[in-house]
């Protein structure tokens, strides 16, 4: 009987591959930063290790953390729960607790191919950025006196102080990136000339769009990006006493609540269409309600005239008529509706575009922007390349660095003369809204929103409005990450006897029999929780990152080692929740070892601890075993029954063994009168005590 | 599915005393499903053997685990030859099926009983099992409205229900359904009441003869069990 020769491969987990799916935060991010990672990572109070993931997907964290738009936010399927997590102000939390302004950044040059970046708006100074890291020495050249763009001449300060901008420019700097300030360039073959190998073209979209209606020249009438600009480099225009603000994009908004900064005591904006297709972001539209300024909806002007030194306004009411290209109704006007009024300034911010000079002799498409390959940003010329605003349009900070940072691995192509390969996604993306069902199963969890300066205090300055979490409120916040996509699997088809295991524990109902007959897990409904793995007859299921389905063996590993390095036993080792439970404070004494004899084995969340993992603990020769976890404040209901199950599955052998059964305790956070802390005293005491009556017993035996 | 519950662990240590080297084997299939002797419940034996023997300090053993897809085939017991080589016991967390498939593929092998093999049954609920068939080789099923008398009913009456029935209880134990009930309410439903009122007449136990052998094709397997 030789039918059958193979020997089981063994093994097969350790050699398992990561199968874990790309959330929806990362796949929505310009950046495609690794979002769930460094919130997981902040959720653990692992600050430090947050902010090198962050620093892996992201050249300036520290900007982003201030001004990004947040469009992963508007894809967190927490929202779907309740609220999305706050991730830009975890980012912020990193970066600042982190200590990104320390991070050092070093680049040797390598190669000796010059490369020119013709602006140095948040594009270029990512493209220097990667440039730089991969050995090429490269030139930002920027017109104006400060490197930056509109960073530094569009965003208000209020909104990204520019010691964090300073800091990021110090470091390319240090890195070696040559910087020439005061420097418009109006020629690309000059560069050429000047033996620069590629150029790449980022001078973004500072031109402002004309309103094309009449009076639009008139003293007191001034564009959007002007304005700020002025501000921003220190000049202080005189707006008078009464503004407008025509438009509902972002640079409005910026420009409405800099005039209000700058004293103004009536700020209106005017807005064609209603709140609902306001193109600028719903935070700062509601901070700027907050801070007083008038929104006007569905007006727009249609004339002005310039009066004693004053703007006498003709307005029209609008209503929204049938849909256009872009999806939004159509403003139309409403007859016999126009009103007048009067305002000292005018501040048309309807929109920007690039200002190209005709001498670069690059081809220009729609808007006044350059065209380019958007997989490879080659413009039409050879050796140029083109990105951010002057290519899309007025865009985000985000998807400028995200332009910088494609152009950057181009021109290196480009220059080793290899052909840019097409990026592929390396891992499958995780798709589809979460069910009803696996919703209503999900605890709701408030989102915590960062302290920010009170609206009365904030519009008399520049002072950066949105304040830093506190440890304990951005760890709170973190937790509340579903962890998308790095739920589990049946990793092993041959071990599934389809007892159907999974199907009964789940608490969220994720598993379900198919028309075959097969059990099947979906990716996009699984939260990760581990209790189907735990308690799989067959240990047929494993998470999908390998790092979790090693977690708790290998924590386990590193207390024993140290254990045994020390040549001490452990007296007591305990299973606790990584999750918060430090975090927050209440066992965090525990954490720093503050406790002799008892050693913590950090799991995240303790419904991933299974029985042989008790049993495990004992066999180190601890005396006694504890697992503490949230309790109520668990993510899930029923975490601490399934724990309970194993205590006394594992209670059971403990007493044949001759450990009594109290060796083995459960403590869980809001479940019990007593505060976990002294509930932990109490059982350390009683340890001691068993440990001694064994010993005394040990010596009267002998 | 068979259904078993694993043996108490101060039996079990009793059991391997003699031996220094055991391997602990689980079987993939029922013993999986039934949570006696999967792949799970191989590893936690392992971990309280070791544990147990390090609190005791009694005689050394080495353990190795290792679980087979099912223990009743004799192919997969092939797979067994390499990890049978520095083993002095097999400790089978198979049912009593499994447990006599390896005394016969490895017949200088001492092989122990992990479980107790209990019953055929079904899941109830998770953790939970209930015996539904005493595999008598003559199912009545048929005239019982798929509700087994000989299983289901305490004293496995043929012509129910006894007179012990209370509120549609059975007099052995107050919580339990009595069988026999259960067939007169599900006949009902079915329109088929006339079947309670035929007269089954008993079984006759001595006509079967064991162990017993089925045989799905013609003269291919001849020898010991065909009666």
């Amino acid at each position: 009987m030789n039918m059958v020769n193979k020997s089981y491969p063994e093994n097969r987990l350790e050699n398992a591959p990561d199968h874990s799916l790309v959330p929806p935060c990362q796949d929505a991010c310009p950046l495609h930063m690794d979002i769930r990672e460094y919130i997981g990572l902040v959720s653990q109070g692992r600050i430090m290790e947050a902010l090198q993931v962050i620093r892996t997907g992201n050249p300036f964290p520290s900007i982003c953390a201030y001004v990004c738009t947040r469009p992963c936010e508007d894809a967190c399927r927490r929202s779907q729960v309740d609220k999305p997590i706050a991730i830009r102000s975890l980012k912020r939390f990193a970066v600042e607790f982190g200590g990104d302004r320390m991070v050092r950044a070093e680049a040797e040059t390598t190669h000796e191919e010059k490369v020119a970046i013709v602006g140095s708006g948040p594009a270029g100074l990512a493209c220097a950025y990667y440039l730089k890291k991969s050995g090429y020495p490269a030139t930002i050249l920027e017109a104006h006196s400060d490197l930056g763009g509109m960073l530094r001449v569009g965003i208000p300060q209020y909104r990204l102080p520019r010691e964090v901008l300073d800091i990021e420019v110090q470091r390319l700097t240090r890195m070696g990136v040559e910087i020439r300030t005061n420097t418009r360039v109006v020629s690309l073959d000059l560069l050429f000339e000047l033996g620069y190998k590629a150029i790449f073209v980022t001078i973004g979209a500072h031109q402002s769009l004309r309103m094309g209606i009449e009076g639009e020249e008139s003293p007191g009438v001034i564009d959007g990006a002007t304005f700020l600009r002025e501000v921003n480099l220190g000049l202080k225009p005189s707006l008078g006493r009464k503004v407008a603000v025509v438009g509902g994009g972002n640079v409005a908004i910026d420009a409405a609540r800099t005039a209000t900064r700058l004293g103004v005591k009536k700020v209106s904006i005017l807005y064609r269409r209603t709140r609902a297709e306001m193109p600028a972001d719903p935070k700062e539209v509601e901070q700027a309600l907050e801070e007083g300024i008038d929104i006007k909806y569905l007006v727009t002007p249609t004339e002005i005239k310039s009066e004693n030194k004053r703007l006498n306004v003709t307005c029209v009411k609008m209503k929204l008529g049938e849909p256009d290209e872009s999806g939004r109704q159509r403003p139309v006007p409403v007859k016999g509706s126009e009103f007048r009024e009067e305002f000292d300034t005018l501040i048309a911010a309807i929109g920007q575009a690039p200002q190209t000079p005709d001498d670069f002799g690059v081809r220009m498409g729609r808007g006044s922007t350059i065209q380019v390959d958007p997989s490879t940003l080659t413009t039409n010329r050879v050796g140029v390349f083109a990105g951010g605003d002057a290519v899309t349009g007025p865009a985000t900070v985000t998807e400028a660095l995200a332009a910088g940072r494609l152009a950057a691995l181009r021109i290196d192509d480009y220059l080793q003369h290899r052909y840019p390969l097409p990026v592929k996604e390396a891992k499958e993306k995780l798709s589809g809204d979460l069910l009803p069902e696996t919703i209503e199963m999900i605890r709701k969890i408030e989102r915590v929103e960062p302290p920010s300066l009170a609206s009365e205090v904030r519009a008399k300055d520049f002072e950066t409005i949105e304040l830093v979490y506190g440890w304990e409120q951005a760890i709170n916040e973190a937790r509340r990450c579903l962890r998308c996509g790095v739920g589990v699997e049946i990793l092993f088809q041959d071990k599934c006897a389809t007892c159907l295991t999974c199907l009964r524990v789940c608490p969220y109902h994720v598993p379900y029999l198919d028309a075959s007959g097969t059990i099947r897990i979906p990716a996009d409904q699984c939260q990760a929780c581990g209790i189907c793995v735990a308690e799989c007859p067959a240990k047929a299921i494993v998470l999908r990152k390998p790092f979790d389905r090693r977690q708790v063996t290998e924590e386990l590993g590193h207390t024993i080692k140290s254990a045994v390095e020390s040549k001490t036993k452990p007296l007591i080792i305990g299973f606790c929740c990584q999750y918060g439970l430090f975090g927050t404070g209440t066992l965090a004494r525990l954490w720093r070892s503050a406790k002799a004899g008892v050693s913590i084995v950090p799991v995240l969340c303790v419904a991933k601890v299974e029985a042989a993992h008790i049993l495990s603990a004992f066999e180190t020769g601890a005396e006694g075993v504890f697992i503490a976890g949230c309790g109520e404040q668990c993510a899930r209901e029923n975490t601490t029954y399934w724990v309970q199950q194993r205590v006394a599955k594992v209670r059971k052998v403990l007493e044949p063994i001759g450990l009594e059964p109290e060796r083995l305790q459960v403590f869980a956070l809001g479940t019990t009168a007593e505060d976990p802390a002294e509930e932990l005293d109490k059982f350390v005491e009683q340890i001691s005590a068993l440990r001694l009556a064994s010993v005394i017993k040990g010596e009267v035996e002998s | 599915m068979i259904v078993a519950e694993q043996k108490p662990l101060e039996e079990i240590r009793r059991m391997i005393a003699p031996y220094g080297r055991v391997l602990i084997l689980g079987c993939g299939t029922c013993m999986t499903v039934c949570d006696a002797g999967g792949e799970r419940e191989v590893s936690f034996l392992h971990n309280a053997l070791q544990l147990a023997q390090a609190r005791s300090g009694d005689v050394a053993h080495t353990f190795s685990e290792h679980t087979l897809k099912r223990q009743c085939d004799p192919e997969f017991l092939e797979l067994l030859t390499e990890k049978t080589a520095d083993v002095d016991v097999i400790l089978s967390l198979g049912c009593g099926i499994g447990v006599q498939a390896i005394a016969e593929r490895l017949p200088d092998m001492p092989v122990l009983p992990g479980v107790n093999t209990s019953f055929m049954g079904m899941t109830k609920e998770s953790g939970v099992w209930d015996e539904r068939c005493a595999a008598c080789g003559d199912c009545r099923l048929e005239d019982t409205a798929g509700i087994c008398p000989i299983t289901r009913c305490t004293k496995g009456i043929l012509n129910g229900p006894c007179a012990g029935v209370k509120n549609g209880k059975c007099e052995a134990n107050k919580d339990m359904d009595c069988a026999w009930i259960l067939i007169y309410q599900r006949l009902e439903r079915l329109q088929q009441l006339d079947k309670m009122r035929r007269y089954y007449p008993p079984r006759n136990y001595r006509t079967i003869p064991r162990p017993r052998r089925i045989m799905s094709k013609v003269d291919t397997v001849v020898g010991e069990g065909d009666g």
